[in-house]
């Protein structure tokens, strides 16, 4: 038996090109995704964790990739979900904590009350994020316009109708978003 | 027209907005891609691109800290029962060229500096 000479530990990342589940262009694409999930969490989670522990749950099979489905869409909603566990579990730790405690001494899943509220410095942290998005589109009203629109949750035809946009104008303020946001998600800067 | 992201659930709507975007992303095209690495001067195509960093480069180089806690790396380094261990597994010092080792010994010794003299009570 060849004695192992290269003991060098693939990343996520490297393995997922190796194997081919993702090309080289896909992972840039879901760099810059992961760059901007990570806007949604703490500043302790960098980009990198989210997106490499995305790829390990794909790569030892806790989430399987339906067929059909583009890989970068569904590694994006693994990123996405993960985002949302992250939360979840900070929610209910906070919960604990806050119980009184005679409370704490009953308390189960089912006993606790459920505060779906986000916490206040959930709510700072997003505050701030929005902040940040929005200085990266501070030369573009139009794309400020839309992304504020999204932010309320309305369509495509129903921003365009609030903007008075035609659908070529909508098109290329789109295009100037993801252009933007490609930009910003392939820089090496801190996120 | 308004020109601030302004809301009252800020979360909510960071949510809504990093998911539509997300979207956008997932469906950007190839040339989106380069085109954007164009502008920071970022060639893809090219081994070792500074856009691959955090994907098979890592971003930042790694420290010790960053796999073991603190307190025990003071521990193990204040241990002198490790530091002798450490430094018995180096490697040996490799044998002196014979010139340079009769170089050496043709170095004249030390000469030892005289004692000043004491004075001699009485």
């Amino acid at each position: 038996m060849r004695p192992l000479t290269d003991t060098r530990v693939l990343r996520p990342t490297e393995s997922a090109l190796a194997l081919k589940l993702v090309s080289e262009m896909d992972l840039l694409r879901l760099k810059a995704i992961a760059r901007l999930h990570a806007r949604g969490m703490p500043p302790d989670v960098g980009w990198e964790d989210l997106l490499q522990e995305a790829l390990t749950r794909v790569l030892t099979g806790a989430r399987r990739i339906p067929k059909g489905v583009a890989p970068v869409a569904f590694v994006a909603g693994v990123m996405r979900s993960l985002r949302s566990e992250h939360w979840r579990r900070f929610g209910a730790a906070r919960r604990r904590k806050d119980a009184p405690g005679e409370y704490r001494a009953y308390r189960t899943r089912e006993l606790a009350l459920r505060d779906a509220a986000p916490g206040p410095e959930r709510s700072l942290m997003a505050g701030e994020q929005l902040t940040a998005i929005e200085r990266l589109f501070a030369n573009d009203p139009v794309a400020l316009a839309i992304l504020d629109a999204l932010g309320e949750g309305l369509a495509a035809g129903q921003i365009r109708a609030r903007l008075a946009l035609t659908g070529t104008e909508y098109d290329s303020a789109r295009k100037r978003i993801r252009r933007c946001l490609l930009r910003e998600g392939l820089t090496c800067a801190p996120d | 027209m308004r020109t601030r992201l302004m809301h009252a659930f800020p979360e909510t709507a960071l949510e809504r907005i990093l998911d539509a975007l997300e979207h956008e992303l997932a469906g950007a095209s190839d040339a989106d891609v380069l085109e954007a690495a164009d502008d920071l001067g970022m060639k893809p195509q090219m081994k070792g691109s500074a856009a691959f960093l955090g994907l098979r480069y890592p971003s930042a180089p790694h420290r010790a800290e960053d796999f073991f806690d603190a307190q025990w790396m003071l521990q193990v380094l204040n241990d002198p029962r490790r530091i002798w261990l450490a430094s018995a597994a180096l490697p040996q010092k490799p044998p002196l060229p014979a010139a340079s080792r009769t170089a050496a010994r043709a170095r004249p010794a030390r000469r030892k500096s005289p004692r000043p003299k004491e004075p001699r009570e009485g």
